[in-house]
């Protein structure tokens, strides 16, 4: 595989295409092979963006299927138009997220257009994946995560959307957006917690929802717990459940060692993960405070 | 007639303690000592048993009146040999303390092994809780595994249903496409059909112009 040698191969062909493109602007090349002679143009950009992926140029292979993609909208080829988007999308994402996203976002309007709501969604969660990853831009990841939940719900995929929205409840409460973490916790947590196959996660949201209850005020967390153990009764049996009621107590008597002990016992039966760990330091950040301030 | 009786009382406890000495002795010792000893207990054990017939006599020449206390009294003594006798028996067969150390060795490793044997129990605990919260921590993972795995089958699943009615759409519409390109097809050879028919009725109108025209002249 002489990379190098595609990728001379590739730059011939893009301006061989280039120069076709060119021809069948003027008049009598629109009169006799017009469309022919831009669709080969468009294969041959394919063709070309395919050797630079070999070359691993990933943003010439993205700049090609850019091209590709908007001679197939001259033509009114829009499926084929958002198929080039998408791998031209595919192919910024190693070298220029932000490009990426913009392509993508031309082909979600294109899949929007045509009624492929459950492919849009799909390209939204991309997004907001490349947001979360290599933008860091949290907000837009939300968004877009919550676009994507709309889209899968509109189109009766509802384990998708409880995939979508949890990562927007996760990541609202990593935000301090509590009140929407919570409805959507409760939410999920609701949907689930009929279905035979899910039931067994409804705990685990449920434990979030009272997390997040538990930052915001504690008489809300006790009022929440009660509810959730009224609606599910397997609820009151978990060892979440358990530890909710003992770091409870240990909020009341502001009793900061009870509090970091109980939960130092159930981290040793099963790993608490990044974002509990950072909303129960909040909730002890809040313990401390108040014994702060009473000093 | 109630000393007598008192006297009699007197004997008793003396011979019982006597006995009960003897019985605590006998497991320990062995072999001829051992059957003296036997012997002596057999002997007090009789004079026991006479001393109780005369308590018996005695009580029954006392007027009913005040019988009653001397025969309850009589009636624990009656009891109390019948465990001596017991105890007698038992302690002719019982393996002492002596036999046993002679067996397993002197006295005192008897508490150093007891230490040793308290120490390795509480290990042997100590192991056992220790794989016991390995194994409900393993089981809380598989919990969790197993969520995960039901969720994503879940997701599968819906996206399996989706695909199937596409597939079923996609398949209703290939047949009409079919459908639509024999309709084309039918039309297009009626076409050619028609072409041909009219091509040969005006070939045939220009040859009989001709043929009219060449007969005219």
């Amino acid at each position: 595989m002489d990379n190098s040698g595609k990728e001379k191969e590739a730059m011939q062909l893009m301006a061989e295409a280039d120069k076709k493109v060119k021809s069948s602007g003027s008049f009598l090349g629109g009169m006799f092979g017009g469309n022919h002679k831009v669709e080969d143009a468009c294969e041959m950009y394919a063709r070309a963006a395919n050797m630079f992926k070999m070359a691993k140029n990933w943003s010439a292979a993205g700049s090609a299927f850019c091209q590709a993609a908007r001679l197939h909208m001259q033509m009114q080829n829009k499926l084929d138009s958002a198929t080039s988007f998408v791998d031209a999308g595919n192919a910024y994402k190693k070298a220029d997220p932000q490009e990426a996203i913009n392509c993508l976002n031309a082909a979600i309007d294109i899949y929007t257009d045509m009624g492929r709501f459950t492919i849009a969604a799909k390209h939204h969660m991309t997004i907001a994946e490349i947001y979360e990853s290599e933008l860091v831009d949290i907000e837009k990841a939300i968004a877009h995560y919550e676009q994507a939940a709309d889209y899968y719900k509109g189109e009766e995929s509802n384990s998708s959307a409880n995939k979508c929205l949890l990562k927007v409840g996760s990541y609202s409460a990593q935000l301090e957006q509590y009140p929407k973490a919570i409805e959507i916790f409760e939410q999920v947590a609701t949907s689930t917690m009929d279905n035979p196959l899910l039931k067994y996660n409804a705990k685990e949201y449920f434990w979030k929802a009272a997390l997040c209850h538990f930052i915001v005020d504690e008489l809300n967390a006790k009022l929440a717990i009660e509810k959730y153990e009224g609606m599910f009764p397997a609820f009151s049996d978990s060892r979440e459940c358990k530890l909710l009621k003992k770091l409870l107590e240990a909020h009341e008597e502001q009793n900061n060692e009870a509090f970091t002990e109980a939960v130092k016992e159930f981290d040793s039966i099963s790993r608490l993960d990044q974002w509990q760990t950072t909303m129960l330091l909040r909730i002890k950040k809040t313990i401390q405070g108040d014994a702060g301030d009473l000093k | 007639m109630s000393s007598d009786f008192e006297t009699y009382e007197l004997d008793f406890g003396t011979l019982t303690a006597d006995i009960t000495n003897k019985i605590g002795r006998i497991p320990k010792l062995a072999g001829e000592e051992k059957t003296q000893l036997v012997l002596n207990v057999d002997k007090q054990l009789e004079e026991v048993r006479e001393l109780l017939e005369q308590m018996d006599l005695e009580v029954r020449e006392i007027p009913i009146q005040s019988r009653g206390m001397y025969s309850s009294r009589l009636k624990s003594y009656k009891q109390e040999m019948e465990k001596l006798e017991k105890d007698f028996k038992r302690s002719r067969i019982a393996y002492s303390d002596e036999v046993r150390n002679e067996l397993l060795g002197d006295d005192a490793s008897s508490s150093e092994s007891q230490r040793a044997h308290l120490l390795d129990n509480t290990e042997r605990l100590e192991r056992s809780s220790r794989r016991l919260e390995a194994g409900y921590q393993i089981a809380v993972e598989t919990e969790q595994v197993g969520q995960e795995i039901l969720t994503n089958l879940h997701s599968d699943r819906e996206k399996i249903q989706r695909s199937r009615d596409r597939l079923r759409e996609t398949d209703a519409n290939l047949g009409k496409s079919s459908r639509i390109l024999t309709s084309m097809l039918r039309r297009i050879i009626q076409n050619r059909i028609l072409v041909f028919i009219l091509g040969a009725i005006i070939l045939l109108t220009i040859i009989l112009a001709m043929y009219f025209n060449l007969r005219g002249h």
